[in-house]
């Protein structure tokens, strides 16, 4: 299969490939995978006290489409509000990576791994506000 | 989509014989080999040729566990593909990146042994996914009901396949 310039520009030079301390109460990780291709996809977020994300990072191991739609998913959200980044949706990621039918549902884990991370991130946060709280 | 099963003449179970699979194709094969066909009329030569086509890829579909069991699946009525199954347990996603981390960084330190190591691992796993899956598909026949139980462990077979092909291929860089 032919992929666009821009997924393959990604695939050659991931950004913010790595980890973030998955422990760190400021960080949100989501695990995502898809089951009909064995792609597994780890997407990590830092959020700043004023609930900016000051750093993302990830880790896919799956096609070339997974790669890049994960890659542009932690450009796209460095500098962003938590809200900001869950107007992210899996079309916008698509569209930009020129992404054909067969792999738009690389996008859509590109899409749930920012929920899951900000999801993840959230619980952190609720958890830490009810423990000062008692 | 063609049933492999019913174009190579095999019943249809997960857990095939993989030698009578092997004679039932070569014999088909042999039966409708261009040669025989030599002095026949031109549609009779187009028809087994296209014959001896989807019998290589019924052949090619049955002899790999999980299109088999995409298949078995399929005639049972029970979708396959990206939408249609559930997604893989966050345990199972947890270790398939730990494993394939870990490979990674086996690969960078050029450390064949470890390789080797993990994939054995992983192929040991397989086997009893495979052999979990020929019990799962032999109790739901003929109550194919029960069959989409078998999507996660399906799902996890092509997680290990995927670490598999990617072990071999550094096992193969590694070993150049």
């Amino acid at each position: 299969m032919a992929y666009s310039e821009k997924v393959i520009e990604h695939y050659e030079n991931p950004r913010n490939v790595g980890t973030l301390d998955k422990n760190d109460e400021h960080v949100g990780t989501g695990l995502v995978g898809a089951p009909a291709c064995g792609d597994v996809m780890r997407l990590q977020i830092k959020v700043s006290d004023s609930g900016v994300i000051e750093d993302a990072k990830f880790k896919t191991f799956g096609c070339g489409s997974a790669i890049a739609s994960s890659s542009l998913a932690t450009e796209w959200l460095k500098g962003k509000t938590i809200d900001e980044a869950e107007q992210i949706k899996n079309s916008m990621i698509a569209e930009e990576l020129h992404l054909p039918p067969v792999k738009i549902h690389c996008s859509v884990l590109a899409e749930d791994a920012i929920k899951s991370a900000i999801a993840d991130f959230r619980s952190k946060q609720a958890a830490k506000k009810a423990l000062s709280g008692q | 989509m063609i049933d492999p099963f019913q174009t190579l003449g095999v019943e249809a179970r997960f857990d095939l014989d993989p030698d009578d699979l092997a004679r039932r194709h070569r014999d088909l094969s042999r039966a409708l080999h261009p040669d025989r066909y030599a002095g026949a009329p031109a549609a009779e030569r187009r028809l087994s040729l296209s014959r001896a086509i989807e019998v290589n890829d019924a052949f090619r579909v049955l002899k790999d566990p999980i299109r088999r069991a995409e298949a078995l699946l399929r005639r049972a009525g029970v979708p396959v593909g990206e939408t249609a199954e559930p997604k893989p347990s966050p345990d199972l996603l947890m270790e398939m990146m730990e494993r394939r981390e870990e490979l990674g960084d086996a690969r960078r330190r050029k450390d064949l042994a470890a390789v080797h190591a993990l994939a054995d691992a992983i192929r040991l796993r397989e086997r009893e996914v495979l052999a979990s899956m020929g019990r799962q598909f032999a109790a739901s026949d003929p109550d194919t009901t029960k069959l989409a139980a078998v999507l996660p462990e399906l799902g996890e077979l092509r997680y290990l396949r995927r670490f598999l092909d990617e072990a071999s291929a550094i096992e193969e860089e590694l070993s150049s």
